[in-house]
């Protein structure tokens, strides 16, 4: 058997669903679901073999070619970019990039320079690019519903699942800023490389989607 | 304030001994590759006008260039890349010269690249240009020293062949504007299907945007081509098909032992002046191309003297990853003798030296009055032999 075909998945949540599609198409994911404190694990009958990493370098290992594929968020893509090829969308994880703001409050109304807080400077700097728009854009690490509370901030471009915590906190999105789901993506080598082993792959998963 | 004296800059490193035999060993197995295919080399300076790299089609984007200002406050550039150079020496110094000119060089290029990524901003490059035919044979002959170039170094490798014509027809069927003709060659770049997919709903549903789907998808052996015919039955598009075929077909004899050369139709380069053909080639262990290049007819035009080039350069530093992870590779050369003078014999050893250098030893000379020092060093270092002068006598220990 040739050398297993390397593929990170992002810790969490995209894992357990894609382990869940890889149990699907009929693959023993056993070390995976046991897999205690290792971080590259064997699914021996798919030779695949599986890298747990945080989102950001899934992307990074699989740039460099050190995985040959990489299950990530289109939120993560969207904000790091790179260079790899982009080929399924896996159809789980969805949820929304959104600019919110607190209730009631007209955003969009006068001449002054809006400040927006992010986890997601790129995202929200192309996206405020797009309208012709100057704002001032400010990172913030944790909770990014605090920067409008605090007066910190006009709006926030955020991740949105269920927009209970915008609401609870008095938030409310005004405008959605791109859809996120799963992808699938892959090193531009390996895919020329392995060809035909990446190609049955996908097309299985295709299939099951 | 704080002081940088004792590490280089992001993106910059140091090459000592090993690291630098392997370098050049790399390097002048394609110069000798390039010289014996009739190529010339030549060295164009590191620092270049801004405007050489900013021409009306402007290939390279500002940011993606190191830039200074010479003594008259004209903006200066570190050279991003040897193609448009060498196309400014065409169009000058070499516009009267007789046709063709096979050119090749071996030089660094420096691109800011984002920090922390474990990319080099020095690239060590080496390539060739094939200036002023416009033939099959032309195309045929860089793609062959493409594939000899990467089957030197005894690792898995694959040379791509694609046609930027066949996009650029496609897109002139679309109707679209310029800035939507650069979002779908972006996704077709990028071989992202969901976004390509959803970008050609909604301008439409005909042959020409369910091919432009599927052309991402189209790579691989010549079986591609009966694909591609098949989904794009669009005025212009045999043509292009046909030569890229006949291209590959006779690539694929001339130099493609078990399947080594592959088509990708979906290659559409950005800041990339190719006009027909282009060329990717891939290294088992490095996770980006290490060889690109192409047709491009009209860049030379842009600096004022048209004629038809195709080349293509070689990421240096590409295959010495690919290498370090893959091959033993060779250390630096040590000494073959070090050569001790006894007292009073300093000249006869040094002249005992360079004899033996003229065998093709590699000599040092002792820097050590004290022969048990120097045995020791000797030791140390693996040299073979210790060469004892003494008046006209010679001992020679192993």
């Amino acid at each position: 058997m040739s050398k297993p075909i390397r593929i990170a998945l992002t810790k969490g949540r995209l894992e357990k669903d894609t382990v869940g599609l890889l149990e699907k198409l009929g693959f023993d994911c056993t070390a995976v679901r046991e897999k205690g404190r290792k971080l590259i694990l064997p699914v021996p009958d798919a030779n695949l073999e599986v890298v747990l990493a945080k989102a950001n370098d899934v992307i990074t290992y699989v740039e460099h070619g050190v995985c040959d594929m990489g299950v990530v968020g289109k939120d993560t893509i969207m904000e790091m970019r790179g260079k790899f090829f982009e080929l399924v969308d896996l159809g789980f994880g969805r949820c929304k990039f959104a600019l919110a703001t607190k209730k009631g409050y007209d955003f969009y109304n006068g001449y002054g320079i809006k400040t927006i807080a992010t986890k997601y400077p790129n995202v929200t700097r192309s996206f405020f690019e797009k309208k012709g728009m100057d704002t001032e854009i400010i990172k913030i690490e944790g909770s990014v519903e605090l920067a409008p509370l605090l007066e910190l901030a006009d709006g926030i471009v955020d991740i949105v699942e269920t927009g209970t915590t915008l609401k609870e906190n008095g938030l409310e999105v005004i405008e959605d800023v791109a859809p996120i789901s799963a992808r699938l993506i892959a090193n531009t080598v390996s895919l020329k490389l392995r060809h035909a082993e990446i190609d049955r792959l996908i097309t299985l998963i295709e299939e099951n989607l | 304030m704080k002081n940088y004296d004792l590490i280089t800059p992001e993106g910059t490193r140091d090459l000592l001994f090993g690291e630098c035999a392997v370098r050049r060993d790399i390097e002048s197995r394609l110069l000798g590759l390039f010289i014996g295919c009739g190529y010339s080399e030549m060295i164009t300076p590191g620092l270049e006008f801004y405007d050489v790299f900013n021409l009306n089609s402007s290939y390279f984007p500002q940011e993606n260039m190191y830039k200074l200002t010479d003594n008259k406050g004209r903006l200066l550039v570190m050279r991003p890349d040897s193609t448009m150079p060498i196309a400014r020496v065409v169009a000058t110094r070499l516009k009267d010269a007789m046709l063709p000119l096979r050119l090749c060089y071996d030089q660094t290029v420096y691109r800011p690249e984002p920090a922390l990524k474990g990319r080099s901003d020095e690239i060590s490059q080496a390539g060739i240009e094939l200036i002023g035919s416009p033939l099959r044979t032309a195309d045929l002959e860089v793609i062959s020293m493409a594939a000899e170039a990467l089957s030197s170094f005894g690792l898995t490798y694959s040379l791509e062949l694609g046609h930027i014509g066949i996009f650029k027809c496609l897109v002139s069927h679309l109707g679209v504007t310029e800035h939507d003709k650069e979002t779908i060659r972006k996704l077709i770049e990028t071989k992202n299907f969901p976004a390509l997919n959803d970008m050609l709903d909604s301008i439409g549903n005909n042959t020409v945007t369910t091919a432009l789907k599927k052309l991402p998808a189209l790579f691989g052996g010549e079986e591609v081509f009966d694909k591609a015919a098949q989904l794009m039955p669009i005025d212009g598009i045999k043509e292009v098909l046909d030569e890229l075929r006949e291209i590959y077909c006779e690539a694929s004899e001339i130099c493609g032992e078990n399947g080594t050369i592959t088509v990708d139709l979906g290659l559409v380069n950005k800041t990339d002046y190719y006009t027909g053909l282009i060329i990717k080639g891939y290294l088992q262990g490095h996770g980006d191309e290490v060889i690109s290049g192409g047709r491009y007819d009209r860049l030379i035009s842009e600096f004022g003297y048209d004629v038809p080039a195709v080349g293509f350069g070689v990421n240096v530093n590409g295959i010495e990853k690919a290498m370090a992870k893959n091959v033993q590779t060779k250390t630096a050369n040590g000494a073959d003798a070090v050569v001790f003078a006894a007292d009073g014999c300093r000249v006869a050893a040094f002249k005992e030296a360079q004899r033996l250098r003229a065998q093709g030893l590699i000599v040092e000379n002792a820097l050590s009055d004290d022969l048990d020092t120097v045995r020791e060093y000797a030791k140390e270092k693996k040299i073979a032999k210790v060469v004892i002068v003494n008046g006209e006598s010679k001992e020679v220990e192993e």
